[in-house]
């Protein structure tokens, strides 16, 4: 039978398109579905229990406040009452902070307000500052948020309440920041130290005197030269991309020679009106300082001792007040009855009379007399871990690493 | 955390664990926000950035407590910047590290101590490098890989100058790039597979968490962290090999990453922990 003609070229068509398919399919490979390896870890390290590291204590309300920056245990802001029986057993807060709306992230550096009624936060992360109710609790978002140009990987913040500002430490860009009390979202700093005659190197711990218009501001000594306005958020007109996370591009910056140095650590004084790249008043350093990695700083108000936490050796270290150069502490509080292992917050409740030392790694505040001096134990202790529980030694996690020859995972934090 | 420091667990370590040993203490010159660590099982030493300092220190692989390191790579010729990541390849001796600030990939001889210049710099338009932010060696098949914002790039280990990459994985089926939240990644020499992991942002449109197309494949779950696997050679927007996503059964903490090819274990930290995964497809040969 013949076919129409029609009906043969509409066939020899398809045909046509069938082979060119056939063809186009054995060209390019069929999608490729993954495997699927989803299953539970076999082991899995983390310490459960809620770390100390910044310190504040609201006087007036008997309450002390500390930040806890463990992922692990969810970060929050703890408060506890700051006379109590004494115990070694887990004491649990009046109060937590903490939760998907409080947006702490890791909260590393806080300040109160108790005329305003307001907590500051710092976030290590983010750098952005954070302002809740002083006696807020729970889940609750910030009332007030400064995100503006602040850069990333604040440390410390410390409120002047005489002059009703607040300062901030950046670890990654050398700086001080200072802004008013009742910043706006967006607000632009009112001034900052930073640059490289500022003395600032890898800045952490914070203390304003407003009587002597001083800043302290303890330094671990990593140090490289910065620009002044370095690590600002201005979009394309930052003047490192870092300033601006991963996902903006930023300038490419010429590979310039390196300025990276070990200046060793020290605290440094500058005047509390000073900005850009002014120098130090005078410099705490030297191998007689006893410094190593210090953190929280606090001034007595009384004796005017400059008294630092000193994370590298688990000791607080107290200056006279005009210490300057490579001055010897006048006391050290140090030894196995301190109960301090990796001390990081310091503060005075001057009501009481009362020291008080937040140690990371022991997950334990101690209070001693506030002349405290040498070895003895602590008139009382919050913990938040039994005491025979291990020290906390796995913070924020950069990354992870196997060594095969002694069968270890490496986690550098 | 309290101070700068590396932490050693055993590696069937589990729970809250004591570390076997720690390196910390002012003589070690570690910085805070440390974010990698580099074996050299060859040579029995450790490699870690001070992105502060603008140093690449070096520590016996045995180093404890507060132990200085044994060389420290800085100084002005160096032109090291904000380092935050260092790669080790034990058969050449070299140290790499990727430049996020200046888009480059700089070589050094791992032995070298003090103010060194690269012995390579990977630099320029061709090479596509947009904020690296790591580098891993294959020194067995002479490959180095980098993740960038959106892409992976592979190049050959001696590449130098303003060359182009080798193979490029990119594309919304991959879902890696550090815009997507990538923060590591691992290579494989034995099997010939590239390790990454990211985090799928979702759809426009769909909420976190919420599955779309590719779901029912059992992978891209919207919004959630997963790693995936793909082999030498794969290039352009190319699906995972295999790939392990984030649920409430396999709970991965984070995208930092380590393999243990003798326990055939994906070793993965973040969240202020670290889960081990015993996976053995990834190191089976022949896969």
């Amino acid at each position: 039978m013949l076919l129409p003609t029609k009906f043969y070229r509409v066939f020899v068509g398809i045909m046509v398109v069938s082979a060119g398919v056939a063809a186009q399919q054995r060209n390019n490979p069929p999608e490729r579905r993954p495997l699927v390896l989803d299953r539970a870890p076999a082991r899995t390290i983390a310490d459960p229990n809620p770390v100390f590291r910044a310190i504040v204590i609201d006087s007036d309300h008997g309450e002390v406040l500390m930040a806890n920056d463990k992922e692990s245990a969810g970060t929050s802001v703890l408060v506890y009452p700051t006379q109590f029986p004494s115990t070694n057993r887990i004491m649990e807060p009046s109060r937590r902070i903490a939760g998907p709306k409080t947006d702490l992230g890791m909260v590393c550096g806080l300040a109160v307000s108790v005329k305003s009624g307001e907590l500051y936060s710092v976030s290590g992360e983010t750098g952005t500052l954070n302002v809740y109710a002083l006696d807020a609790t729970g889940n609750v978002g910030p009332a007030r948020q400064l995100k503006g140009v602040m850069p990333r990987a604040s440390a410390g913040v410390f409120l002047d309440v005489k002059n009703d500002e607040l300062f901030i430490t950046t670890e990654h860009v050398n700086r001080i920041s200072v802004y008013p009390r009742t910043f706006r979202e967006d607000q632009e700093p009112l001034r900052f130290i930073q640059g490289p005659d500022s003395g600032l190197a890898d800045p952490h711990g914070i203390y304003v005197d407003s009587e002597t218009n001083e800043i302290f501001v303890s330094n671990h000594g990593n140090w490289r030269e910065t620009q002044t306005g370095e690590g600002e958020v201005r979009g394309p007109n930052s003047l490192t991309r870092t300033s601006l996370g991963y996902n903006v591009p930023g300038r490419v910056l010429p590979l310039a020679p390196s300025t990276g140095k070990f200046l060793g650590p020290s605290i440094t004084v500058h005047s509390r009106t000073a900005g850009a790249n002014a120098p130090p008043l005078r410099t705490i350093h030297g191998p007689h300082t006893l410094l190593s990695l210090p953190d929280g700083i606090y001034r007595d108000p009384m004796s005017g001792e400059i008294i630092v936490a000193n994370t590298g050796d688990d000791s607080v270290l107290f200056f006279a007040k005009d210490a300057t150069g490579d001055a010897t502490p006048v006391r050290i509080l140090k030894g196995p009855a301190t109960k301090m292992k990796g001390p990081v917050g310091v503060s005075i409740d001057t009501k009481r009379n009362e020291l008080w030392v937040a140690s990371w790694d022991s997950h334990v505040a101690a209070v001693f007399p506030r002349m405290a001096n040498g070895n003895i134990a602590p008139l009382r202790i919050i913990r938040t871990a039994p005491e025979n529980a291990p020290p906390a030694s796995m913070g924020r996690i950069g990354a992870v690493a196997y060594d095969p020859k002694r069968k270890e995972i490496l986690t550098p934090n | 955390m309290s101070q700068p420091r590396i932490s050693a667990y055993a590696s069937l370590a589990n729970g809250n664990a004591q570390p076997t040993r720690v390196i910390q203490g002012p003589k070690t010159l570690q910085a805070r926000t440390s974010h990698y660590i580099a074996v050299d099982a060859v040579h029995d030493e450790l490699a870690v950035p001070n992105p502060f300092a603008q140093a690449i220190l070096t520590f016996r692989g045995g180093a404890m407590g507060n132990e200085a390191p044994i060389r420290v790579i800085q100084g002005p010729k160096t032109l090291l910047s904000a380092v935050d990541n260092v790669a080790v390849d034990p058969v050449h001796r070299e140290l790499i590290t990727a430049s996020f600030p200046a888009d480059s990939i700089l070589v050094y001889r791992s032995d070298a101590n003090g103010d060194v210049e690269p012995i390579r710099i990977l630099r320029g338009p061709k090479t596509q490098l947009d904020r690296p932010i790591r580098v891993e060696i294959d020194p067995i098949n002479n490959l180095i890989a980098v993740m960038n914002d959106h892409a992976l790039l592979v190049f050959n280990r001696t590449d130098s100058g303003d060359v182009a990459p080798k193979w490029i994985i990119e594309g919304p089926k991959t879902g890696i790039g550090t815009r997507n939240g990538t923060r590591d990644l691992k290579l494989f020499p034995d099997g010939k597979k590239i390790i990454a992991g990211a985090s799928f942002r979702p759809p426009r449109g769909s909420r976190s968490g919420e599955a779309n197309a590719e779901d029912e494949q059992g992978f891209f779950r919207a919004g959630q962290r997963f790693i995936g696997v793909w082999k030498y050679g794969d290039t352009g927007d190319v699906s995972p090999w295999a790939v392990l996503n984030y649920s409430p059964i396999t709970k991965i903490p984070g995208s930092r990453m380590a393999l243990n090819p003798e326990g055939a274990d994906l070793i993965i930290g973040g969240d202020g922990r670290v889960s081990v995964y015993h996976l053995p497809e990834i190191f089976r040969p022949g896969n």
